[in-house]
């Protein structure tokens, strides 16, 4: 009975940090070996390192990455919405965000409450960025929109997200 | 007793071009209510009948006491057994399959459902979003917007009534504070289910539940 079934929007990531868009690139996003799809249940102590992300698209495009998580600190109280965990900006179209410029560098998912949404968003760039844009003050209340706004770089072209939450301490029988 | 012996007695010469046993037959064969005559010894019955009845003698008004229909079976103007047997229920209707209940069991005796709803209704307050199987997550959609409407209206009467629900105080306190502010113009339809893949261990349908 959902009036829509593309996951972005029941799972409210359109709506609590994105706007409606059409997708127009290809991302895949791999935490290890476990391909991230919309919705998927990863655990953080596989999020240790940052994920590998292919970036369909010509090499002469740029794109800007951003992960954010907008239930911080809790789904139920998010005080401290979105939480920016990851920015990487001029990547090449068709490679990887090692080959872009890291504003932010990569933190780990640390989920204290309750089940986060983890969002990574893809920006096709007009321009290059390089030096337009320094590292936000704090990572917590950034705002993807406010900050694709600041760039000037429009909808975003792709987008996935994943749920996480704290591991328990011992190992789970 | 006495009287099925009589009924019998005088059902035979009646039907014995029928099988049919009619009221009038019954009635014939009861003793009338308005005499005591005593069987004489032509019929040859072996039981003489006793009437444990004096009330016909009288004229007939009968408005204010209720007539016993055990009583006025022999009665001349005593037609079928509905109107004396008042049947006292609820209104209940008991059919053999599930029709039109809408009570969710889930596989729980009521003390252990009532308890794993309250658990459940606890944590999602507490952290928001939760995943469990869809139809406790569907069960509980009730009692999580019952909780946030106690909260909307604010007063500690409601307030005692969610402590009595919810199993820990801080909840319900930090519930009440900022309910108002967050669903303050949203009429109901405070959750949201997500579902999503099933488990490993049994293969049950998961779903997400959060707070809207």
């Amino acid at each position: 009975m959902a009036a829509s079934i593309d996951p972005l929007v029941v799972g409210r990531v359109i709506g609590d940090v994105l706007d409606m868009f059409i997708p127009t690139a290809n991302m895949s996003v791999y935490f290890g070996p476990k391909h991230i799809t919309n919705g998927c249940e990863i655990k953080p102590s596989t999020t240790l390192n940052p994920p590998k992300v292919n970036i369909s698209g010509h090499s002469d495009e740029l794109y800007t990455l951003v992960m954010t998580d907008p239930d911080a600190p809790s789904p139920s109280e998010p005080s401290l919405r979105e939480w920016v965990h990851w920015i990487v900006v001029d990547i090449p179209g068709g490679t990887n965000p090692s080959k872009g410029k890291e504003i932010l560098p990569y933190m780990e998912p640390k989920p204290p409450v309750g089940i986060h949404r983890y969002i990574f968003v893809l920006f096709r760039q007009n321009s290059p960025v390089g030096l337009m844009v320094q590292q936000p003050l704090s990572r917590a209340n950034f705002s993807t929109r406010m900050f694709a706004g600041h760039l000037d770089l429009g909808l975003p072209v792709a987008t996935v997200y994943f749920n996480a939450q704290k591991e328990p301490a011992s190992r789970r029988r | 007793m006495a009287i099925p012996v009589s009924m019998a007695m005088a059902a035979t010469p009646t039907d014995s071009a029928s099988r049919v046993w009619s009221m009038s037959s019954l009635k014939s064969a009861l003793p009338s209510p308005s005499s005591f005559r005593l069987p004489t010894s032509s019929s040859r019955r072996p039981v003489t009948l006793r009437l444990p009845i004096s009330s016909p003698s009288l004229p007939s008004f009968s408005g204010l006491s209720p007539v016993n229909p055990l009583l006025s079976i022999g009665l001349p103007d005593w037609q079928s057994f509905e109107n004396g047997f008042k049947i006292v229920d609820g209104g209940g209707r008991v059919y053999a399959m599930r029709h039109g209940r809408r009570v969710p069991k889930l596989n729980r005796p009521p003390d252990q459902r009532k308890a794993l709803l309250r658990g459940l209704t606890t944590q999602l307050l507490k952290h928001g979003r939760i995943k469990t199987t869809r139809a406790r997550a569907s069960a509980m959609r009730k009692f999580v917007d019952k909780m946030i409407t106690l909260a909307k209206d604010g007063s500690l009467h409601k307030r005692r009534q969610a402590l009595g629900y919810i199993y820990e105080k801080q909840i319900v306190h930090a519930l009440f504070a900022e309910v108002p502010d967050r669903y303050g113009e949203r009429n109901g339809g405070y959750t949201r289910i997500i579902r999503t893949l099933p488990r490993r261990g049994d293969n049950a349908p998961m779903a997400y539940i959060e707070l809207v």
